[in-house]
């Protein structure tokens, strides 16, 4: 494929709330993640909590859309010049050119939850002031940062679990190439809620302490929250889009194929569409969540595309799993790490598992970084992977 | 945009399938509503049927109507599956579990993500290519179409749409007032062949004023995303120019044309 320019970006998680902040946390190899002190959840584990974004006010015109998961999105539009950067790009293109493509797994569901805390006991009903359609709705957000950014071309959400936000930039590239856009606003938002705590919990997926992706005692995950978006444009740019790939697993609907299979095919789709051989990856971000399964299951798939030859990371535990904002998440990490030519590590690994063939890395270190690989994968077994480059 | 439809699959109360569908969009027919039977997908493991949610074996049921429509393996389809609200009535048991004892069943977790059905129908089908979930609120039927549409044509390869909606519970129904079923599927290939329906032109283009709905349509599939879907299907029934504006936004629609 043409690559497609990254004019802007921004990422908000608990490492930090934008680039720099969270440039910082992964050079200092200082984890976003603490102890679980969410009064209304009280489950032994870790999250990443972006406290900041709880006390942020919506514009009073959007007072409608108002709930975490809305917070969260305003406070990252607000980082890094985005806001800016888009208003130049829709004076430049105008509104009507620039489409919206965000990825959630729950979106403003927190607030439907505490309306059902309040139904009326008598009669059922949810409370009166409970608005549905706008923070609750899978496109709720969509429809919220089209508004915020004043953009008027095609908008949508994906919602395939934890490889949402990787899977819009696909969206993008090909509405661009079919002409119905010339530039896009992708990224993704998800925040912390009853359903995903006590959901993984329930599939005993939860780490009882930090995650720890590729150790040898990994127990599971951190759920984390982010926000994050970029501004795609056609042609090139000094960091791009090069390739992607998206497949599905049709194993099983919460499990990996034991020997990554899915995920195999959709980065060897990434390195195809790219026109890039493996060993011309110098770093992948890898999803690796820190499930016993699923990082035995991704290391596999890697080894037996790259084999050592590719360090590779997984930067959960600095930014916990933030679902359906992980692809955007990470997809902003490799962005900063060719930015830097900053190799990120995995910080809370203390033992690499020595199950693990592929090249591991937890330390970061400063390296010449030309093209880099985000992998995202999801529930439903739904994958993703994303190549970025240097341009010319 | 110029995609060809290979097949139709179609489900909603009183519209069991593609030819009854035909005939009532064609005016050969008088519309008449009828309780759906429950749906049985024949490609679900029995075992996955078991766990499934309503709309996943809803949303399934349709698509097999299609696939026996086509000679297209569904191994070689990508998917785009698209749904106001997929999760539906395990939102509604999700969260009076959740406002009580707190013990949510992992199988009722799984299945409350937005893209259960593709990933249900993958595993039924041995459906490797990729699968995207698409929601666009009230209009996301028109979103999903160029969805599909787009990788349709920039991938060069077959792509199962199914647009779905599946009623709700109260008291999500009070605020998402979902209370009937209705199903589109479609087989979707970026050029024509021998067996294609029909070519359609899909193009974006400002809205002017609402979108009228079919006259024979029941009122109450108003609050159906997917049933934004039967405009399109018209166009199956008329001769080449037939055309139906689909609204992707308060200021866009797709503009549907046979062609």
């Amino acid at each position: 494929m043409q690559p497609l320019a990254v004019l802007s970006y921004t990422t908000t998680s608990a490492a930090g709330l934008g680039k720099a902040a969270t440039a910082r946390a992964l050079r200092e190899e200082r984890s976003g993640l603490a102890p679980n002190d969410l009064p209304w959840a009280p489950l032994e584990c870790w999250i990443g909590r972006v406290v900041a974004a709880e006390s942020v006010a919506l514009p009073e015109a959007l007072g409608a859309f108002d709930c975490r998961n809305n917070r969260l999105a305003l406070l990252a539009l607000e980082q890094d010049g985005f806001l800016e950067a888009v208003a130049a790009a829709r004076a430049r293109l105008g509104a009507g050119r620039i489409a919206v493509f965000l990825g959630t797994s729950t979106s403003g569901i927190l607030s439907t939850e505490l309306a059902y805390q309040g139904r009326d006991p008598a009669t059922g009903s949810l409370p009166a002031a409970f608005r549905y359609d706008t923070v609750h709705n899978l496109d709720a957000t969509t429809e919220f940062v089209r508004r915020v950014l004043g953009l008027a071309g095609p908008a949508m959400t994906i919602s395939t679990a934890c490889s949402s936000s990787a899977k819009v930039f696909c969206l993008a590239e090909r509405f661009i190439r079919q002409g119905l856009a010339d530039a896009a606003v992708v990224g993704g938002v998800d925040s912390l809620c009853h359903t995903t705590l006590y959901g993984f919990s329930a599939l005993q997926l939860v780490a009882p302490d930090i995650c720890r992706p590729f150790d040898t005692a990994r127990r599971g995950l951190t759920i984390g929250e982010a926000a994050g978006f970029a501004l795609l444009e056609r042609g090139a740019g000094a960091l791009q889009l090069m390739g992607y790939g998206e497949t599905s697993d049709a194993h099983h609907m919460s499990a990996p194929h034991p020997e990554g299979d899915g995920a195999r095919r959709a980065m060897l789709e990434a390195l195809e569409r790219a026109r890039l051989a493996a060993r011309q990856i110098d770093y992948i971000n890898l999803h690796g969540t820190a499930t016993p399964a699923n990082d035995r299951a991704e290391g596999r798939a890697v080894h037996g595309i790259f084999g050592t030859g590719t360090p590779c990371s997984s930067t959960k535990g600095v930014t916990g799993h933030t679902l359906g904002a992980a692809g955007i998440t990470e997809a902003a990490i490799a962005l900063l790490s060719l930015e830097h030519d900053f190799q990120p590590g995995s910080p809370t690994t203390r033992e690499v598992d020595p199950e693990t063939q592929c090249a591991f890395t937890p330390h970061g270190q400063a390296r010449k970084l030309g093209r880099v690989m985000s992998n995202s994968f999801g529930f439903g077994g739904n994958n993703c992977a994303l190549v970025f480059g240097k341009g010319a | 945009m110029r995609i060809a439809i290979e097949a139709v699959g179609v489900l909603a109360p009183g519209l069991p399938d593609w030819d009854s569908t035909q005939a009532v969009l064609a005016g050969r027919q008088r519309f008449a509503s009828a309780p759906l039977a429950a749906c049985a997908p024949a490609s679900l493991p029995p075992a996955e049927r078991r766990r499934s949610s309503p709309t996943v074996r809803l949303a399934i049921a349709a698509a097999e109507q299609a696939l026996q429509r086509t000679a297209i393996p569904p191994q070689d389809m990508a998917l785009v599956f698209s749904s106001p609200e997929a999760a539906g009535v395990i939102t509604h048991q999700l969260c009076e579990v959740l406002a009580g004892s707190r013990e949510v069943s992992p199988t009722q977790f799984h299945n409350s993500v937005h893209n259960a059905p593709s990933g249900y129908y993958s595993i039924a089908m041995s459906a490797k290519l990729g699968a995207t979930s698409v929601c666009r609120g009230p209009w996301s039927f028109a979103a999903g179409l160029l969805g599909a549409a787009v990788q349709a044509l920039c991938d060069d390869v077959p792509v199962l749409y199914v647009c779905y909606d599946s009623p709700l519970p109260a008291p999500l129904s009070d605020v998402m007032p979902v209370l009937e079923a209705t199903v589109i599927a479609l087989v979707i290939a970026p050029r024509p062949a021998a067996a294609t329906l029909a070519a359609w032109r899909l193009a974006v283009a400002p809205a002017e004023g609402d979108v009228a709905w079919p006259g024979w349509m029941p009122g109450a599939w108003r609050a159906n995303a997917s049933a934004r879907g039967f405009g399109a299907l018209a166009t199956l029934s008329g001769g080449a120019g037939a055309s139906a504006a689909l609204p992707l936004s308060t200021e866009l629609n797709v503009q549907v044309a046979r062609c």
